[in-house]
């Protein structure tokens, strides 16, 4: 059923398992993309959830994930609502981190190539323990506590880069000791690795502007030079949700839940389950804004080395955001668990958590495109808090699965139709860039197009790609 | 009178990717339930292994689940966790023994340097279950 322009749902009384209806950000044309997977099965799974408030929530971006959809919102009510850990997802806090560069790509000149061959040497994808920064326990355990704050002592970051992080780059109430030891074991080497699959550092030039005043607060001009930072909580993100999927699965017939699917195991967010979850998942959203600020800082380092240290010096950070997280909130008057399953924050102008530089103008949001095509930065506005918990989308949006992907296109060809665009390419296995290709992905134009026409976000900027390092 | 007395076809564990709109999602296939923990993997195998093939390594894998498909997940998991502590890339069980709730095996393979694409082993559509003869499973990894 049609709502509005932009609007889409499916009514409650479509399933009898149904708690609120499944509503979809999308025109005719995404609709139908959108369709053409299980995403909306999986949409109308999440209106089960107990506690779930208004309705679940897809961004135009959506498509079939596990559990949630990728793409997916839900709000619960505090504080007997539940919580998901597969509303999270496995990779707890991915997200992305935009840099700005002191110059433009015409400065940069014959620069481009070393400087993507520079960050691609500087930055592992991460396999085992071998990444740059191998941390003692103790100090593994400041960084879930803190957050970056943890790294700056080591020089890794600085205070305004904290300042322009989602959250300040710490959650509250986040406790190691809730983070299993072997969920540490997998994260104690793995600060500033970026790892596989669609994780990438991205060399950019900011091709068009579209809002000169928000543009101007994010220092942001036409020309410039951006580097985009795609991650999150690498192994130890993964282990804490592997971790606590198991232990509600184990325990939800208790609280008396039953759900359509097991991957949205749940317990009330106030059940020692529940707060035991929260607290691991801060950690590891901690660990997150960690790792990021670690892999700025290594394209900081090989700035410096290609460019100079003004350069280096000079590159600011524009903001961090979370694509991956639930946090607690105010909606609607009232205190709400929400879930960002691939989705982003995106409040607008005047809101207390944006720093003082945004306030006038929204928070930045981050879209990377597919390789190969444009990146958005958008600027949230009041219809976000109106009709999506202050959220809108994270991406284009996968429409073609891996294995079609790859039997469509060899990482060779793409490799050679990458660098025919002018594109830098730095990625050791042709199987995973062929599993990237842009085709597998919605168009992001249209995507940000859907945002921008129901209220959610508005274009700031678009961005272009001149390298990319994928793991 | 008897049926058909002619002796099922063997079936060697295989596995096959199937579509699946943003992650990984496999079905794999074998005529007995440890067949399917070899299938599972290899296929394991085939999204992590790179090119290179580094000293011969065992590591011994001792698991306790409520079902068998717990059991499933619980055997990939620690693949996972041994490819990224250890960068263990399996090649294949030299031993397996399933009991009700319990699985021990010996798995060899090499240190490598095993893709970090795998993040996890979703509950979603997960499956473990005998139809005409062959056992099936299925499996969603989040990559």
């Amino acid at each position: 059923m049609q709502l509005d322009d932009t609007l889409w749902e499916i009514p409650a009384a479509s399933r009898a398992d149904m708690r609120v209806p499944a509503r979809v950000f999308a025109d005719r044309e995404l609709l139908e993309a959108i369709a053409a997977d299980r995403a909306l099965e999986q949409l109308q799974n999440v209106a089960t959830l107990p506690g779930i408030v208004d309705a679940a929530l897809a961004m135009p971006d959506v498509h079939q994930g596990y559990g949630f959809p990728v793409g997916g919102v839900a709000a619960t009510a505090l504080p007997d609502g539940v919580v998901s850990p597969g509303g999270v997802g496995y990779d707890i806090n991915c997200g992305v981190r935009l840099l700005a560069l002191p110059l433009s790509a015409e400065e940069l000149g014959a620069h481009c190539e070393p400087l993507v061959h520079e960050f691609s040497r500087a930055i592992p994808a991460g396999a085992g323990k071998h990444g740059p920064l191998r941390l003692p326990l103790d100090e593994l355990d400041e960084v879930l506590r803190a957050g970056p704050r943890a790294l700056l002592a080591r020089g890794i970051g600085c205070e305004d880069d904290l300042v322009r992080t989602e959250s300040g780059g710490c959650l509250p109430g986040a406790e190691p000791g809730a983070v299993s030891a072997r969920a540490h074991e997998r994260g104690c080497g793995q600060l500033g690795t970026a790892g596989s699959g669609n994780h990438f550092i991205e060399l950019q030039r900011v091709d068009r502007v579209f809002d000169r005043t928000a543009a101007d607060a994010f220092g942001l001009g036409e020309g410039q030079l951006t580097v985009l930072i795609h991650s999150g909580s690498r192994g130890l993100g993964h282990q804490v949700c592997t971790d606590h999927v198991r232990i509600m699965d184990a325990v939800q017939a208790r609280y008396g839940i039953v759900l359509p699917d097991r991957q949205l195991a749940c317990a009330p967010a106030s059940s020692p389950e529940g707060r035991a979850y929260l607290a691991a998942m801060a950690a590891a959203a901690n660990f997150a804004f960690a790792n990021r600020q670690a892999l700025a800082h290594a394209v900081r380092e090989a700035i410096r080395r290609v460019l100079g240290p003004n350069a280096a010096r000079a590159t600011r950070q524009v903001y961090d955001v979370a694509h991956n997280v639930a946090k607690v909130e105010q909606h609607g008057g009232r205190d709400v668990l929400v879930h960002r399953k691939g989705a982003t924050r995106a409040f607008p102008a005047g809101s207390v958590e944006i720093p003082g530089d945004f306030a006038h103008v929204g928070q930045p949001v981050f879209i990377p495109g597919s390789m190969g095509t444009s990146s958005y930065v958008l600027a949230g506005e009041p219809g976000s808090l109106e009709r999506s918990f202050g959220t809108t989308c994270h991406g284009a949006g996968r429409t073609m699965s891996r294995t079609r992907a790859r039997a469509t296109i060899g990482g060779a060809e793409l490799r050679r139709q990458l660098e025919a665009q002018g594109i830098v390419v730095r990625c050791p296995s042709n199987r995973g860039l062929s599993e990237e290709a842009p085709f597998a992905y919605k168009d992001v134009g249209h995507v940000v197009s859907i945002v921008e026409r129901a209220g959610l976000a508005r274009r700031v900027a678009r961005l272009v790609p001149l390298g990319v390092v994928k793991g | 009178m008897f049926g058909d007395m002619t002796p099922p076809a063997r079936v060697a564990p295989q596995h096959h990717f199937v579509e699946h709109g943003g992650e990984v999602e496999v079905e794999l296939e074998a005529e007995d339930e440890a067949g399917i923990f070899a299938a599972a993997l290899d296929t394991f195998t085939e999204l992590v292994a790179g090119n290179a093939d580094g000293e011969s390594m065992e590591i011994q894998i001792g698991l306790r689940g409520r079902d068998r498909t717990l059991l499933l997940v619980d055997w990939l998991n620690e693949l996972l966790f041994h490819a990224e502590v250890e960068q263990f890339v399996p090649r294949h069980i030299t031993a397996i023994e399933l009991e009700d709730e319990t699985l021990q095996a010996t798995v060899v393979g090499y240190r490598g340097t095993p893709r970090p694409l795998v993040k996890g082993v979703a509950l979603n559509r997960l499956a473990f279950e005998q139809e005409g003869g062959v056992w099936h499973g299925r499996v969603v990894f989040d990559v």
